[in-house]
């Protein structure tokens, strides 16, 4: 059966749409729980004697913990659709079960680092734990399901386009364990940094570093109030979340169309022809290598400019 | 002893050498980049090289489904953890210079080795540099690319030489990389900077215990597919 | 992650609340060790009392992570978990193989062959301590670290093929290879055992952590695990024990959840330094 390709090309397409949606979702999911790398400044915090109002909600580094909360929905998925059930159905049935799992280890996670710092005179603050547990549920959910119905394409892709021979050979459990870890892989490196050096230490100077001796002293007072991390996924939505998501999005597309590109222009599609594989991985590197050196370009380009436009450091 | 037994322990053993000697390049900042108090991607060195691995497997994955040489598997590979470096560690240039204000600068070289510029005019005092500057970006694709083919590598050797099933091939790769992704993590203490980084030299030693770790587990994924039936 | 300073262990000796006193890290090793290979070996037990054996084998390797955990390995808690589960799918694939390799020989009792995969693992994490550990080499200088990463290797190779008995029902290598492993079962398996050893002391990590908390958190995770699994296998209905030992073992890892999930809560509740409803904050200087 020939594939089609304007389908084959559109589920692509829609591919991307969803990592972009779900990686800028991790991104903010990991600014309302607090996780990975800024959380060690929550820590820090307490043990510095700046009692804050912040969730700690300390599960490992963003990776392993969107593995788990993909794989578990991709179970749970898998489950039901084994079972016969509709994908639109099984698929946030999975998502929810994921979530769960997701607030169980952030309600032990909070309680568990809370009660270790019984010496700092940190204490529970219990409209903290309750108040943010649907905030991290819901952004949980929006990247988990995003997630599954990827790895649920993916798998697939070939039956959805007319030949199932082109469906990814993995199980669907372990796709989305492989975007899982991918997309906390990503989260952790962009986005966080948008929280952590800007919005963590938002009293400090901008346009510098955070040096060593204003570590732990983190902004606990926010426009109104006091602040919690409510206030901070409202601010870090407006760059970094979108940018976390550009860049997972970024890598799918690249991904993707370098081997769409290479399936076409050696021939392999629409019949699938065997003969034409390796002409199809050539050009596929090629294109990679191709896009690899306009990144190196552009990140010399970027430097270049921040070095021209902002100077040495000025002050002390 | 056949010599294809031969084989699939010399590939998973090149596989894990080379998953620790991309770890190795890869610039990792940890806890203290994402606060930009040092240079590097703000997350932490298994995890980044992991995910850069996973993302190279997938396209491996695919790839080993309509292609036979272990070659262009592996290569296709390591482009896709190319790719996926290069793009996060480009945006993470974005949002260090447009969302916090930093030059990108590196804190071990006083000069950058590959661009000649300098670096400490720029960098914050008290801080060990932020950002990812060029050499840093280099040496991270060049990580990223090594340490993608070698999981290839290994995914390939698995799945066409030791007859393993796609996913229980990914499955084993992973874990096999992940193990020696771990120990070279410990060699590096958790950050590193890339191949200017003075912990660098400490590559030999992280070489030999990964090269005896692989070798381990190469023995035991052929004695279990002997044993198994499979080959 | 901030990783503190070594901290003194100390052992509480007044029980908290009804909560008995567990055993010290040896003595639990050497139990959690010999009920998980008990549960292993004989064939045909039902998935509950496997699900047991798995909860201890996630203690052991959780006491192993803390104790090797506390001296900073500069990389923070979650990569040694990793790095546990990495072994424990090599060890555990390897345990398969030597039981459809004896199981001419052997017969029903062929199970006891999986244990030399494991114990060959166990081999392999020593040898990786000893590298790891030794100053000409990498040299971390954590005491402890050899006999830690051998039992890293030999719990996780006992929770995976605890694990793989309770989704496929037998250990034969075809057997697991179909139904846990290519079905992409043994993604969640890999998940959630690393979770199980390292979450909770990563998660209770601080100057006041108390070893029998911790615990609490462990045996709660292992729970979620045996819920999972449990749905797993109701949902295949391949046991021989028929549908019943799915739904059995979702009951039973539902019920550990929340009763382990409950006492965590209290007592980290009422042994932080206050809970309260809310509240403003103060700075001490």
């Amino acid at each position: 059966m020939p594939i089609e390709i304007a389908t084959l090309f559109a589920w692509m397409l829609l591919i991307v749409f969803l990592a972009l949606i779900a990686c800028m979702f991790e991104d903010l999911e990991s600014d309302t729980g607090s996780q990975s790398n800024p959380n060690s400044q929550v820590q820090l915090a307490a043990q510095v004697g700046q009692i804050n109002r912040f969730f700690n909600k300390a599960i490992s580094g963003e990776a392993p913990a969107y593995a788990m909360y993909c794989t578990i929905a991709g179970v749970i998925a898998f489950v039901l659709l084994s079972k016969g059930a509709h994908p639109l159905l099984a698929l946030p049935i999975g998502a929810v079960a994921g979530e769960v799992v997701h607030v169980i280890f952030s309600v032990t996670a909070h309680l568990g680092r809370t009660s270790a710092m019984k010496r700092f005179e940190q204490p529970i603050y219990l409209d903290v734990l309750y108040g943010h547990l649907i905030p991290i549920a819901t952004h949980g959910f929006m990247a988990v399901l995003c997630i599954i119905c990827i790895a649920y394409i993916q798998s697939n892709i070939g039956t959805l386009s007319g030949n199932p021979g082109l469906d990814h050979p993995f199980a669907l459990p372990m796709l989305a364990f492989i975007w899982g870890i991918t997309v906390g892989a990503i989260g952790s490196s962009t986005g966080d940094i948008h929280y952590g050096t800007e919005r963590e230490f938002q009293d400090r100077p901008f346009g510098e570093g955070k040096r060593v001796v204003y570590h732990g002293k983190i902004t606990r007072y926010a426009d109104c109030g006091i602040r919690t991390q409510k206030d901070i996924v409202s601010f870090c939505a407006k760059y970094g979340g979108p940018c976390t998501g550009m860049t997972f999005g970024m890598i799918i597309l690249f991904e993707n169309w370098r081997t769409l590109v290479g399936m076409k222009v050696s021939g392999y599609l629409p019949e699938l022809q065997a003969t034409a594989g390796d002409m199809t991985a050539i050009i596929g590197i090629v294109v990679g290598l191709v896009i690899g050196i306009v990144l190196i370009a552009g990140n010399v380009v970027i430097v270049n400019w921040a070095r021209k436009r902002y100077g040495p450091f000025v002050g002390e | 002893m056949e010599p294809i037994l031969l084989i699939i322990v010399v590939c998973v053993v090149l596989g894990g050498v080379l998953a620790s000697l991309g770890v190795h390049l890869l610039p990792v900042g940890g806890a203290p980049a994402a606060m930009g108090t040092a240079t590097g991607v703000a997350t932490g060195t298994v995890m980044l090289m992991l995910g850069a691995a996973m993302c190279g497997l997938f396209t491996a994955s695919s790839v080993a489904a309509f292609s036979d040489n272990i070659l262009l598997v592996s290569l296709s590979g390591a482009i896709g953890a190319w790719l996926m470096m290069g793009v996060t560690m480009l945006v993470a240039n974005v949002v260090y210079v447009f969302g916090a204000g930093v030059v990108p600068v590196a804190g071990r070289v006083e000069v950058d080795p590959i661009t000649r510029q300098l670096q400490t005019p720029y960098k914050t005092p008290q801080c060990d540099g932020h950002g990812v500057p060029n050499v840093c970006y280099i040496s991270g694709m060049a990580g990223a690319l090594l340490g993608g083919f070698g999981g290839a590598f290994m995914y390939f050797a698995l799945l066409n030489y030791a007859h393993f099933e796609a996913t229980a091939a990914g499955v084993i790769a992973m874990g096999i990389f992940v193990a020696n992704a771990i120990i070279a993590a410990y060699n590096i203490g958790g950050t590193i900077e890339g191949f200017h980084d003075p912990k660098f030299k400490r590559l030999p030693k992280a070489l030999i215990t990964c090269f005896v770790i692989s070798l381990f587990c190469g023995v035991f994924v052929v004695m279990a597919a002997t044993l198994g039936g499979l080959i | 992650m901030t990783v503190t300073p070594a901290v003194v262990e100390e052992e509480e000796v007044e029980p908290t609340k009804g909560f008995q006193i567990p055993p010290d890290i040896t003595q639990l090793g050497i139990i959690s060790a010999v009920i998980a290979v008990i549960t292993l070996i004989i064939p045909g037990l039902p998935a509950v009392v496997r699900g047991i054996g798995l909860i201890f084998a996630l203690l052991w390797g959780m006491d192993s992570v803390r104790k090797t955990s506390k001296y900073g390995l500069g990389t923070g808690v979650p990569s040694i978990g990793v790095l546990a589960m990495g072994y424990g799918i090599v060890g555990a694939l390897l345990g398969i193989a030597f039981v459809k390799f004896a199981e001419p020989m052997l017969g029903s009792f062929s199970t006891v062959a999986s244990l030399a995969g494991v114990l060959l693992m166990g081999i392999a994490g020593w040898v990786s301590g000893v590298l790891s550990n030794h100053e000409k080499v990498i040299g971390m200088k954590i005491p402890g670290l050899e006999r830690g990463m051998m039992e890293l290797g030999l719990a996780g190779s006992l929770a995976m093929l605890l694990q793989f008995s309770i989704v496929a029902g037998s250990l034969n290598f075809d057997i697991v290879m179909e139904k846990a492993i290519s079905n992409g079962l043994i993604a969640v398996m890999f998940v959630l055992s690393m979770m199980a050893m390292f979450h909770p002391y990563n998660a209770c990590l601080g100057p006041d952590e108390r070893r029998p908390r911790t615990m609490l958190c462990c045996v709660e995770i292992s729970g979620l695990l045996c819920l999972v699994l449990g749905i797993a296998l109701a949902a295949a209905a391949t046991s021989a024990w028929g549908i019943a030992d799915g739904v059995s073992m979702t009951i039973f890892g539902a019920i550990v959840w929340l009763v382990f999930f409950v006492k965590f809560v209290r007592m980290t509740m009422q042994e932080a330094y206050s809970t309260v409803g809310t509240g403003m904050i103060k700075t001490i200087e």
